[in-house]
């Protein structure tokens, strides 16, 4: 059995959460608020090792891969979580509990982004974000359930660098005359070429498989100037999975968004063309440096006719995303009441040319 | 309150229902100074003179008066024409009854269709009929075989043919309306229109998506460019003729 780590109330022993709007710990039981520096980081000395001796079926080889179990600290019961589980909940009595050896060491994150938004908010977001998309069908209104919600600090690996570069275009400039009997186009063609170098802080790349990347790059930006430093009593009520993408495979994700940006800031100092087309760039990255950092991040899971949807919320700033099935019959109706409007429109307008 | 309110919106439409009567009243095309017709044979006139207009595009006034006063019967024709008409393709016939003079003025595509041959044989068919309801039909009735004949190209009356019939038709600003060949081609284009509008909002149900460039996390003021270039490699010009004037639909 591996240890884990709860956050327990000095005053009656309650497991404590971490609260939002006070951005403090406080125990739901006896209302006792405290910072998170009054917390011990290290309670080890504190927790009771509980070996159980199996009287039923033991795990068979191979089996147990890919899973950890632990005994919760309050009562006793196993939990069983996947090797990146950081941060979770007693299955049994319900207290919140953090993994620590999964945050200690090198596994240690270097920063977190506390949780501005709580769950309410969450929940009235996706609200929100349904009620205000248009051709949603309307059993999705009504029949989807919320499955599932919960908040979870997703880890991510943060790139900071010098990227020096170099860019070539392929540009054009057209001129355009005409005399009495002939129209000329003169077409001139120029090879561009840029190069200098631009400064990237804290570049952000999911360090989670269990989460979607496309999800996790769509509820950006997280500001970091309100990052603080790791403790594990930020986790209290909240998920958490450590890292299990190295940063060494995140960094060809940091270096292909680095140099497209390298690409995009170079062709806006492109000017006086009428076209430019990108014909290629180089990048090299100096005084690269990577932390690792844990993002706060409301996940929902709704379904609806027997498919799973899933919702994401930045916790810190409150951006939604997440994509909703579409009325594909309201779309072509829609389209064709408002073509043949636009239609008749059209005619009715060329009668009123031609009358006047 | 409301009452009186009712009463004068009531009121109101009653107002604006006999001014839009009065408009729809038929205009005078047979001016009897002379005071030789009846009410009825002038509103019969006026309806052929009336249908001519629809027609040809063409005013054919006729006045009968017993003296013009100061002026003299050109002046007087003249005068009378743009008292009672603004189109400028018509003609107007004067008698004079008292002086047994008669005047004629023409306007436009009327010039030259109506031509002086043509006119002078309208006024014989006026004397030589029973004056003066009989006079002015017969009249009438000459004035429209000549426009049917000018306005298909055929020979005017003094037997000289018009340059070309065809063309006095487009003058006379008779719309022929949108072809009905663009009602699918306009249903097409809205179609096209209104399926991009729509299928660009439906696409906002999708928010999820990789980001393209880590542009947001560029470091305020940190972009030094160091080397620039911009090389001419070679141009190269088209000459494309002018498309030809299309000549105009009339002729």
């Amino acid at each position: 059995m591996s240890t884990i780590l709860e956050q327990k109330c000095p005053c009656c022993g309650g497991a404590v959460e971490f609260n939002t709007g006070a951005q403090r710990l406080k125990c739901p039981y006896c209302d006792t608020e405290f910072d998170i520096t009054a917390m011990p980081e290290d309670t080890s000395n504190q927790v009771e090792q509980i070996n159980w001796n199996s009287q039923g079926a033991q795990w068979g080889t191979g089996e147990t891969d890919g899973m950890s179990v632990y005994a919760c600290n309050s009562c006793g019961g196993e939990i069983v979580a996947d090797t990146t589980t950081g941060a979770t909940t007693c299955p049994y009595c319900g207290n919140q509990v953090v993994m620590k050896g999964q945050f200690s060491g090198a596994l240690k994150p270097d920063l977190v982004i506390p949780f501005k938004l709580d769950k309410k908010a969450a929940k009235e977001a996706l609200k929100k974000h349904i009620s205000t998309k248009k051709f949603v069908p309307k059993s999705f209104l009504t029949d989807n359930r919320l499955e599932e919600i919960k908040g979870v600090y997703v880890p991510h690996w943060l790139f900071t660098c010098d990227a020096i570069g170099n860019a070539n275009y392929k540009a054009k400039k057209v001129k355009k005359w005409s005399d009495e009997n002939y129209e000329y186009t003169e077409t001139s063609y120029f090879d561009v070429y840029r190069s200098g170098n631009i400064g990237f802080d804290n570049v952000p790349v999911d360090g989670s498989t269990k989460m979607p990347d496309d999800l996790m790059e769509s509820v950006e930006p997280f500001d970091l100037s309100q990052a603080v430093d790791f403790n594990t009593a930020y986790l209290a009520g909240y998920l958490a999975d450590k890292y299990d993408v190295t940063a060494e495979e995140s960094m060809p994700r940091a270096n292909e968004r680095i140099r497209q940006s390298i690409i995009d800031s170079f062709r806006e100092t492109v000017k006086g063309y009428d076209e430019v087309e990108n014909q290629g760039a180089n990048m090299n990255v100096a005084n690269g440096i990577y932390k690792y950092a844990l993002y706060p991040v409301w996940i929902l899971n709704t379904k609806w006719n027997g498919e799973n949807f899933t919702f994401a919320m930045n916790g810190q700033t409150g951006k939604f995303v997440g994509n909703i099935p579409t009325d594909k019959k309201a779309v072509t109706k829609a389209s064709l009441l408002l073509g043949a409007g636009i239609g008749a429109v059209i005619y009715g307008l060329m009668w009123l040319i031609e009358l006047l | 309150m409301t009452k009186k309110i009712f009463a004068i919106v009531i009121a109101a439409l009653v107002c604006v229902s006999f001014v839009f009567s009065a408009s729809a009243y038929t205009q005078q095309y047979v001016i009897d100074y002379a005071d030789k017709l009846s009410s009825s044979e002038i509103e019969e006139l006026d309806l052929f003179a009336e249908k001519i207009e629809a027609v040809y595009g063409i005013t054919v006034l006729f006045c009968i008066t017993e003296g013009t006063g100061d002026v003299t019967v050109d002046e007087f024709a003249a005068q009378t024409y743009g008292d009672y008409t603004d189109n400028e393709n018509g003609i107007i016939i004067v008698h004079d009854d008292w002086n047994k003079e008669y005047s004629t003025f023409a306007w436009g595509n009327a010039e030259e269709i109506l031509t002086d041959a043509a006119v002078g044989s309208m006024i014989n068919a006026y004397d030589s009929n029973d004056r003066y309801y009989g006079g002015i039909y017969a009249c009438y009735e000459l004035a429209e075989e000549y426009l049917e004949n000018g306005y298909s190209g055929g020979y005017v009356y003094d037997g000289e043919p018009l340059n070309n019939g065809t063309d006095i038709i487009g003058a006379s600003e008779e719309k022929d309306g949108v072809s009905i060949i663009w009602l699918p081609v306009s249903l097409g284009i809205g179609l096209l229109i209104g399926f991009l509008i729509i299928n660009g909002i439906a696409s906002k149900n999708k928010s999820v998506k990789m980001q393209e460039n880590a542009t947001v996390y560029t470091r305020p003021g940190s972009m030094v460019i160091t080397g620039s270039a911009d090389n001419f490699l070679y141009n190269n010009v088209e000459r494309r003729e002018k498309p030809k004037q299309t000549e105009s639909k009339n002729n």
